[in-house]
């Protein structure tokens, strides 16, 4: 383990920051689906129960969410309850890291072989999509053109939400920053 | 520094040209196999296309232990459990699939099985199930289009179930692709046109989609410079072997260069239109292809104008102006698509095919935004956006 002596700091920023990354997606898609009617209206379409996956290879940290009905989902932390139906892994930290710091698009990640999906790829179209809803609520406009294919032009959201939101990427941005150096 | 990566993976061995089929004996003695099975459809032994294939392995003395030639157009798990099962018995230890997409399919789905075990091919479903290598396969492609013979996915429709299941694993990949003029010098017109119009948009989509990289790219440009060159004379000129192995040369290239950089919203447009209203995929993929590429105009300009060397030519290339390439390669695709309309009927909008109602095109739309190849189109697609194409390629 070479490496970890000679960058055990950068590391491990990166690490903590993806950790951090997940819980504020994790918490943020819960929020979003129950305000947000395009984020409802994508999730109908999966099956109640669904439970969707986001993790780093090879046993790293994970985001776990559940369709709980009528377009709402119910964040799980980093366990699953049973096997999940859709996994999006990410090959390496560093490319999560790539993606949750917005220096690498989703769709790109996936057009670079950075992660692999396992289950109904239908499935896991329509939860990227509504990720990139996601990003596009919790993220200031500027940051949020860089993660997504587009910027949406219909963004309504309570005031509070967003709010909420942006503090936890203050937090994150303090980690980018941390990260890079 | 760029932010630039791609990975890109091809290791099928092609062999290809004139008398490629007698290859087949040399290259199973070279991977211990004795005893063969042949895959194929009806319409490939109505063909005759079994027999040079046969005659080639009897002359080295190798024997074809079996030949199950009723694979479906849509490939079922039951198909590939029954023909597991005669190879099982026969003691084969080798596949030669012949044919389109379909016989393909099945040939991988069965490598699955008799490589594997067990009788229900579904548990094999997913990306990353299978980790070592697969029996002996050999892959003759009949039509010069779904480039099938260099990919590593399959589809296997789930009776049962009525889903269509995916299989994804490098040890999907043949051993070799066996392109053999012979195969598709018999292929009627339609099917010529549309299964080339497959490879052309696999090329044009692999060259502007969001996963491009110089490797796909060489492989798409070629690919594409040759189907220009040759399809409208193997059109009028259906003997001409030559232009055959042009055309399926360059099904095999546009295969290399998708396979690695995948497509976009032509094919997720062509899968759900094909799901829902039982068009061929290679007249989708004519259909489609200007409407797309108009639709996404703004965000491959670059790329695009340079297809336009491939299209055109030289001459043409140089006499556009920069800024008006982009624009005059899809009118290139039209005027392609013209010519194979005059020729064959090969219908240029939804109207034209006859089995498309306006009322469908919502219900296209929205299952073509849940198609994973959506993923990979250069610009975002939302379901107004989908919609609103499909209007245009309506009439
Ligand atoms: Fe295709």
């Amino acid at each position: 383990m070479l490496a970890k002596r000679i960058q055990p700091m950068a590391s491990q920023a990166k690490r903590l920051y993806v950790e951090l990354m997940f819980q504020v997606m994790g918490r943020a898609l819960q929020a979003v689906s129950e305000v947000d009617g395009e984020v409802q209206k994508e999730a109908q379409a999966l099956p109640e129960g669904f439970l969707f996956e986001m993790m780093v290879m090879p046993e790293g940290a994970k985001l776990i969410v559940e369709h709980i009905g009528g377009g709402r989902f119910h964040y799980h932390g980093d366990s699953a309850p049973r096997a999940v139906d859709v996994s999006i892994q990410f090959k390496h930290l560093t490319h999560a890291f790539l993606v949750l710091s917005f220096q690498e698009k989703t769709s790109i990640a996936f057009a670079h072989d950075r992660m692999l999906v396992d289950g109904d790829v239908s499935y896991a179209v329509r939860m990227t999509r509504v990720l990139n809803r996601l990003e596009s609520f919790i993220l200031p406009k500027i940051i949020a053109k860089r993660a997504v294919k587009e910027y949406p032009e219909n963004l309504h959201l309570p005031e509070k939400l967003i709010s909420a939101a942006q503090i936890y990427l203050k937090v994150a941005t303090h980690f980018i920053q941390t990260a890079r150096a | 520094m760029s932010n630039s990566y791609y990975e890109f993976f091809c290791p099928v061995k092609v062999i290809a040209g004139k008398a490629a089929l007698e290859h087949i004996p040399y290259e199973l003695g070279g991977l211990a196999a004795k005893r063969p099975m042949i895959v194929t459809d009806k319409g490939v032994r109505a063909a005759g296309l079994l027999d040079p294939v046969i005659a080639a392995c009897e002359e080295s003395g190798l024997e074809i232990v079996s030949i199950y030639d009723d694979v479906p157009p849509d490939s079922s798990t039951t198909v590939v459990r029954d023909i597991a099962a005669i190879y099982r018995k026969e003691k084969c230890d080798s596949i030669i699939a012949i044919g389109g997409g379909s016989a393909i399919d099945t040939g991988k789905a069965v490598n699955i099985l008799v490589s594997e075990g067990g009788d229900d091919v579904a548990k094999y479903t997913g990306a990353g199930v299978l980790k070592r290598p697969l029996k002996p396969f050999l892959v003759v492609p009949t039509t010069a289009g779904t480039g099938s013979e260099v990919t590593s996915i399959a589809v296997i429709t789930d009776e049962k179930k009525g889903v269509k299941l995916p299989f994804t694993s490098s040890y999907l990949l043949p051993n070799a692709a066996v392109i053999d003029p012979r195969m598709t010098l018999t292929l009627p017109p339609h099917i010529t046109a549309a299964t080339a119009m497959d490879a052309m948009t696999h090329a044009v989509e692999s060259f502007t989609c969001m996963a491009k990289n110089p490797l796909s790219d060489a492989y798409a440009a070629a690919a594409i410079k040759k189907v220009s060159h040759s399809l409208l004379q193997v059109m009028d000129n259906p003997k001409d072997s030559d232009g055959r192995l042009e055309l399926a040369q360059a099904s095999t290239m546009a295969g290399i260069a998708f396979s690695n950089s995948m497509v976009g919203l032509v094919h997720s447009l062509g899968h759900a239109t094909g799901a829902i209203c039982h068009l061929p995929h290679g007249l989708c993929m004519s259909l489609y292809l200007p409407y797309v590429l108009e639709y996404n105009l703004e965000t491959i300009r670059g790329p695009l104008g340079e297809l336009l060397l491939y299209l055109e030519g030289p001459e043409i290339y140089a006499a556009t102006p920069a800024s008006r390439r982009a624009e005059a390669s899809i009118s290139a695709l039209r005027k392609l698509r013209d010519a194979l309309y005059k020729r064959c009927q090969l219908p240029r909008t939804l109207k034209e095919t006859g089995k498309v109602t306006e009322e469908q095109l919502d219900a296209i739309a929205e299952m073509a935004l849940d198609d994973g190849s959506i993923m990979f189109n250069p610009k975002e697609v939302t379901l107004k956006d989908a919609r609103a194409v499909l209007q245009r390629a309506w009439a």
